[in-house]
């Protein structure tokens, strides 16, 4: 007789656990708890529980649950993890530390990316957290795969990936992100590895099928696949406000009030989202204009379509995300500011 | 939002005070847990429940899903003829099948000047969209019954049904201040600056600060607020709170003093008013920041909700130059 042993299945990961386990040892995703899924098919990352353990090769992982997650990797002699420095929380005198030689030289600098990663060789150990209130996502990649991650939102990542970045290309993209739009690519080509992600405020994963899209806003993007196909789309509104000029009645009628009218305000929420403040102005008001502009030029608008693009005005640009693959978006944004 | 209440209801929100059968775990009509009892301090403010992972909340004939803690998300399942507006900021994805399009504003002047949203967008079903602002917090619901009507603080706003009125009104509460200008100069030039005024090689006095001096003005509840209005059907609106939110309703006459920043919504039948409170000092200081205290007087009748999250309101703490109606008082 067969002494046959129950397993259970991580429905994040997909990795295998004896059936007395309570969470996954491979991403430490709960076992004992239901998916919360939307009616819409969008699943909520799963909620690790503070201290959980999850092991990647020799090393270990250890949460510390909480508003501002802290993993804390607790790295065997034979191997090591890089990194964003800024990510750094602590580390023990011993680790030793190294810089990983990244392409793209200046480029990154002028992009606002780091301009090296840095790199912890075990053994020791080293915690990382970032600077606002979000989830972990820990997401173990089998070889070969790949998956592509927004800037910045790298936590740790193990040395057995390989990493490139790459330029969304055109102007729209340019004018979005001001400096360009920039996706860290992270594979697995031949053992396996661990990507652990910070995503600001909560986080939802959506398996898109094959030619199924979804229209995303840029700065709730997080990670996806390397089959999900990503575009910027500019979409274009009937009817939005396009003056930055006050008419001649109104402002007649704004300088006639008891209490005048107060400078425009630099507070949030005006163009919170995506990339923000100015940017995000830039993005509604006059890059949705200019990309509209300059999208009418390259399809054969002519002169008649970029003017009306540029008196049109309003509208946004969001990314549009085609399937078949797994797409990660985030509740919030905030940009990151270079060092 | 459509009346769940149906001659099964059996179960009344302690929250929204709206009936329904009770057989979901949370109020169809506001998201609040039915499992819950009220949890009000003695001073009569009840703390706003959070909206559970995945409660859905009923409009026409239309769902709102809410998801997340941190920062919660709302899904909405839109039907064909239903429909949200919002701005344009909380837009989180949505899918090619909703369609989006402008909603109409008036004086886009004024509201620019006033630092309120330029760009409000309407969606229409059938379709999916998503929303979800930009800082963690509180989602709240607040239904509107036929012809009731709830102002909200600018920017707090998540969307809201197609069917309720979108209006924004003047304050009225608003101050006039001294500032000083700053300086466009190098570091080291305002430090020389400093040196030399030290060392009485240039006036120190205050008559070069006052040339420096310019009105400025300052709304500490902001210029407008949010006015939604129910029509002939009932209605939706969702707002995000950050931090916590309470809420407390006031009688008639019954008035309080709550940090201005913290407002997050009322009733329309609440008053609003500034007052200022001077504390016992024995000297008055070159300014006056630390002398006086900016408070929000809000009347009653009608309820009022806060935030326990909230902006620095930026006072100069010079002289007021002008003020609106207000109140004061000075302690001896």
């Amino acid at each position: 007789m067969t002494d046959v042993e129950q397993r259970i299945q991580c429905r994040w990961c997909h990795a295998q656990s004896p059936s007395s386990a309570r969470t996954c040892d491979r991403c430490g995703a709960p076992l004992d708890v239901h998916d919360a899924v939307t009616d819409s098919g969008w699943r909520q990352a799963p909620r690790l529980r503070d201290l959980t353990e999850f092991h990647w090769a020799a090393s270990t992982c250890q949460l510390d649950a909480g508003a501002v997650p802290v993993v804390e990797i607790t790295l065997d002699a034979a191997d090591s993890v890089f990194f964003e420095h800024h990510t750094m929380l602590w580390k023990d005198e011993t680790v030793p530390m190294a810089v990983m030689n990244t392409p793209g030289g200046a480029k990154r600098l002028l992009s606002g990316m780091p301009f090296v990663l840095s790199v912890a060789r075990g053994p020791g150990r080293v915690a990382f957290s970032r600077d606002a209130p979000g989830e972990i996502i820990v997401i173990p990649i089998e070889a070969p795969h790949e998956v592509d991650v927004r800037e910045h939102a790298l936590l740790l990542a193990s040395a057995t990936l390989s990493y490139s970045f790459e330029k969304l290309p055109g102007l729209r993209a340019m004018l979005v992100a001001n400096t360009g739009m920039y996706l860290d690519r992270y594979v697995a080509q031949s053992a396996p590895g661990l990507l652990v992600l910070h995503g600001f405020g909560n986080v939802f994963e959506r398996t898109l099928g094959e030619g199924e899209t979804i229209l995303v806003e840029p700065g709730g993007f997080l990670y996806k696949d390397a089959t999900v196909t990503m575009e910027l789309a500019q979409v274009n509104f009937k009817g939005s406000m396009a003056a930055t000029s006050p008419p001649a009645d109104e402002a007649a009628q704004a300088g006639a009030t008891a209490a005048p009218a107060a400078e425009p305000a630099a507070s949030s929420g005006r163009f919170g989202r995506g990339l923000k403040g100015l940017m995000g102005a830039k993005s509604m008001l006059n890059v949705g204009a200019l990309a509209s502009a300059a999208g009418s030029l390259r399809s054969g608008g002519g002169l008649q379509g970029v003017a009306a693009s540029l008196a049109g005005g309003g509208g946004a640009t969001l990314m549009r995300m085609k399937g078949p693959g797994r797409l990660g978006v985030q509740s919030m944004f905030m940009a990151h500011k270079s060092e | 939002m459509t009346d769940i209440a149906t001659p099964e209801s059996t179960y009344t929100c302690p929250y929204c005070k709206q009936a329904s059968p009770g057989v979901s775990t949370s109020c169809p009509t506001c998201g609040a847990p039915v499992d819950i009892k009220l949890r009000t301090t003695a001073s009569g403010w009840t703390e706003l429940p959070s909206i559970a992972d995945m409660a859905r909340i009923q409009f026409g004939q239309s769902t709102c899903q809410v998801e997340g803690r941190l920062v919660p998300v709302a899904e909405m399942k839109l039907a064909a003829g239903d429909g949200v507006y919002f701005t344009h900021d909380v837009l989180l994805w949505q899918e090619p099948a909703a369609h989006v399009d402008a909603l109409p504003l008036t004086k886009p002047w004024t509201r620019h000047r006033a630092g309120m949203p330029l760009v409000m967008l309407q969606a229409s079903g059938p379709g999916r969209i998503a929303f979800s602002h930009d800082s963690p917090g509180e989602l709240i619901a607040l239904p509107l019954q036929r012809g009731a009507a709830v102002d909200v603080r600018e920017h707090a706003l998540l969307a809201a049904t197609s069917g309720v009125n979108y209006d924004w009104v003047e304050t009225g509460v608003w101050f006039v201040a001294s500032e000083e200008q700053k300086e466009d100069t190098a570091g080291g030039v305002k430090l020389l600056k400093m040196g030399l005024e030290l060392a009485g090689a240039t006036s120190g006095d205050g008559r070069d600060r006052d040339r420096n001096d310019q009105p400025t003005w300052h709304y500490p509840v902001g210029q407008f607020i949010d006015r939604f209005h129910a029509g002939d059907q009932p209605g939706l609106v969702l707002v995000q709170a950050s931090g916590n939110a309470y809420v407390r309703e006031l009688a008639a006459g019954e008035s309080l003093l709550v940090k201005p920043p913290a407002l997050l919504f009322k009733d329309p039948t609440v008053g609003m008013q500034l007052h200022v409170e001077y504390p016992a000092a024995g000297v008055k200081l070159w300014r006056t920041w630390g002398n006086r205290y900016l408070w929000l007087r809000v009347f009653g009748p009608g309820r009022v909700g806060l935030q326990s999250c909230y902006d620095h309101l930026d006072d100069p703490g010079t002289d007021f130059r002008d003020l609106s109606p207000h109140t004061d008082h000075l302690w001896r």
